[in-house]
């Protein structure tokens, strides 16, 4: 939509955008800066923005008090758990989808797609009761699971629409140059797939990462990952102020890295590739 | 046939109609997850709604009692209220931000690229921390109405999250701002999609910026104002992380809504059949508005 725009109008716009921006980071901005405070000069009235003694004492006292880091590894356990084992059963399925495609595989599609817009309130029960019969209540394998089936449509579904995208005239030229099922996944195919996988393994990770429903209701202690810690820590009144900030910081720290490289991926799953 | 060996045939037979079948072998597995984890663990709870499970589930079943007894329950009003209030406001608000956005920053703005991720950060990041974030931002003691009145605006108020009454629209400004940037971005693929030939002829013929918008581009956005809608709408009634961060449903039962209903009346009140029931609803309402939308799709897609 390309139009001529006058100078002034652009440097307006952009101005306004820029400050739009502005206001949409401040409470992440936010939320970072008063990890660095004392805990005096984060609650300090009027607040002080950038010009306060830096430090990094809050992130040694989250540590110590509440062993932060289990959080954090059951958060990459749980997030990395639960995306390779839904590649490792969805590859085939799309695979299967895109290539080898039937009459019913639109269908089949949209109602995987479908399971994934229902509420999760729906199958809570079910779930939660049959980690009571199996003794796995706050048990990390069974939340990466739960986690897995929670995200297979999606990740069945982004991964379809990857492997779509490679064009169908490769298979055939790799098949009249006599090239087997074998040759023709781990040469041809193989190659091509990768960076819909990687985008799909990373759209995923943010996902589990951030999941919160599940991770609240079936784990207390030895299974939380960072969003369970973050939610039971108490109230913002009082002492904590620039804890829970430090803590929140290194929950949401590598979101912001991985965010700002699959800002693409993350429209395209979040709206479930209506928007490529 | 007579002619060829059989155990080459029956060799390569055997090859092709496993060429066949494979790829419905290795579709099974996810299929068969589905079927059983979505519509399984789905008919076991429509089943436990009929039941007059309490803390612990039980097969005895009751009829309609729990739906009769939900809906008599004053906060299953409370958070079908809520839910109104909430989704209509968040659902409307958000596409107009995000539409607004979207115009926005197709005028070529500088830095493009550097704002986009950024306008994206807080559907990305987990709501628990952004809930926890705005939570302190909204407290009147330590947040806004602390900072404006020390700054010099005595009179600023700005207490809404502490009031029952205001409290639910607190959390529509959290999921708001949560939200715009990502409807931005599929605003923006929209209007990247718009053909430039028949906006350079309205032009010459000589539409005003405002004429183009109105008769030309919104009308061709039509898709995705339809995405925007399903997927905000299913969020909207999904929608628990937010309110556990920023006001767990407090003050009282001010902000509980349908999955926060549930949560409670399960869990806090041993009320499965109850809690069961009130599922039920809110996967009826999902799917009243997704098996249009999704039916529609599949015939355009044909």
């Amino acid at each position: 939509m390309a139009r001529a725009v006058t100078t002034q109008r652009k440097a307006i716009n952009t101005a306004i955008a820029w400050i739009v921006g502005l206001l949409i980071f401040f409470p992440i901005l936010w939320t970072i800066l008063t990890s660095f405070k004392t805990e005096a000069e984060a609650i300090a009235n009027p607040p002080v923005f950038l010009f306060f003694d830096w430090t990094l004492e809050n992130y040694g006292v989250v540590q110590e008090r509440s062993n932060y880091m289990r959080f954090l590894w059951n958060s990459v356990f749980l997030a990395g758990g639960s995306t390779l084992l839904g590649i490792i059963i969805a590859v085939p399925a799309a695979w299967s989808m895109a290539f080898v495609p039937s009459k019913r595989t639109k269908d089949i599609l949209l109602w995987m797609l479908s399971t994934k817009m229902l509420p999760a309130v729906g199958v809570l029960y079910p779930i939660y009761l049959l980690c009571i019969r199996l003794g796995v209540l706050d048990n990390r394998f069974a939340l990466v699971v739960v986690l897995m089936l929670i995200n297979l449509p999606i990740i069945v579904w982004m991964l379809y629409t990857y492997f779509k995208e490679i064009p169908g005239e490769i298979l055939e030229a790799a098949r009249m140059d006599g090239a087997g099922l074998k040759e023709e996944l781990l040469y041809v195919l193989t190659p091509m797939a990768v960076p819909g996988i990687a985008s799909t393994i990373l759209l995923n990770f943010i996902l589990a990462w951030n999941e919160a429903f599940w991770t609240l209701n079936l784990t207390s202690v030895d299974a939380a990952p960072l969003t369970a810690f973050i939610a039971s820590y108490s109230s913002p009144e009082g002492l904590f102020f620039a804890k829970l900030s430090a803590a929140s910081t290194m929950a949401i720290a590598p979101i912001l890295i991985l965010g700002w490289f699959s800002q693409k991926q993350l429209v395209r799953g979040l709206t479930f590739g209506a928007v490529k | 046939m007579a002619a060829t060996d059989p155990m080459l045939d029956s060799g390569a037979d055997f090859r092709t109609r496993l060429q066949n079948w494979l790829p419905k072998i290795v579709l099974a597995p996810s299929f068969a997850v589905m079927v059983i984890f979505v519509y399984g663990f789905i008919a076991f709870t429509i089943y436990l709604s009929f039941t007059d499970s309490r803390m612990l589930p039980s097969y005895d079943l009751v009829g309609w009692q729990n739906y009769e007894r939900l809906f008599r329950v004053r906060q299953w009003d409370t958070a079908l209220v809520n839910l109104g209030i909430f989704a209509g406001l968040y659902i409307v608000i958000s596409t107009i931000i995000g539409l607004l956005l979207a115009i926005f920053l197709d005028q070529k703005i500088r830095g493009e690229g550097f704002l986009r991720p950024i306008f994206l950060y807080p559907m990305a990041l987990s709501f628990i921390v952004t809930g926890t974030a705005w939570k302190w931002i909204l407290d009147p003691a330590i947040g806004l109405e602390v900072t404006m009145q020390r700054w010099g605006w005595e009179s600023f108020q700005f207490d809404w999250i502490k009031d029952s009454e205001m409290a639910i629209y607190t959390i529509v400004i959290a999921a708001v701002w949560q939200s715009s940037g990502f409807v931005m971005a599929m605003f923006l693929a929209g209007l990247r999609g718009i053909d430039n030939e028949i906006l350079k002829a309205a032009q010459m013929d000589g539409a005003s910026n405002f004429q183009m918008y109105r008769r030309i581009i919104l009308p061709q956005l039509r898709p995705a104002f339809l995405s925007a809608f399903v997927i905000l709408s299913h969020l909207a009634i999904k929608s628990y992380d937010l309110v556990v961060a920023m006001t767990d449903g407090g003050p009282g039962t001010s902000t509980w809504l349908p999955a926060l209903f549930m949560y409670e009346y399960t869990f806090t009140r041993n009320q499965m059949g109850i809690g069961a029931s009130s599922a039920v609803i809110m996967l009826m309402t999902i799917a009243a508005i997704m098996v249009p939308y999704l039916y529609a799709e599949l015939r355009e897609q044909k």
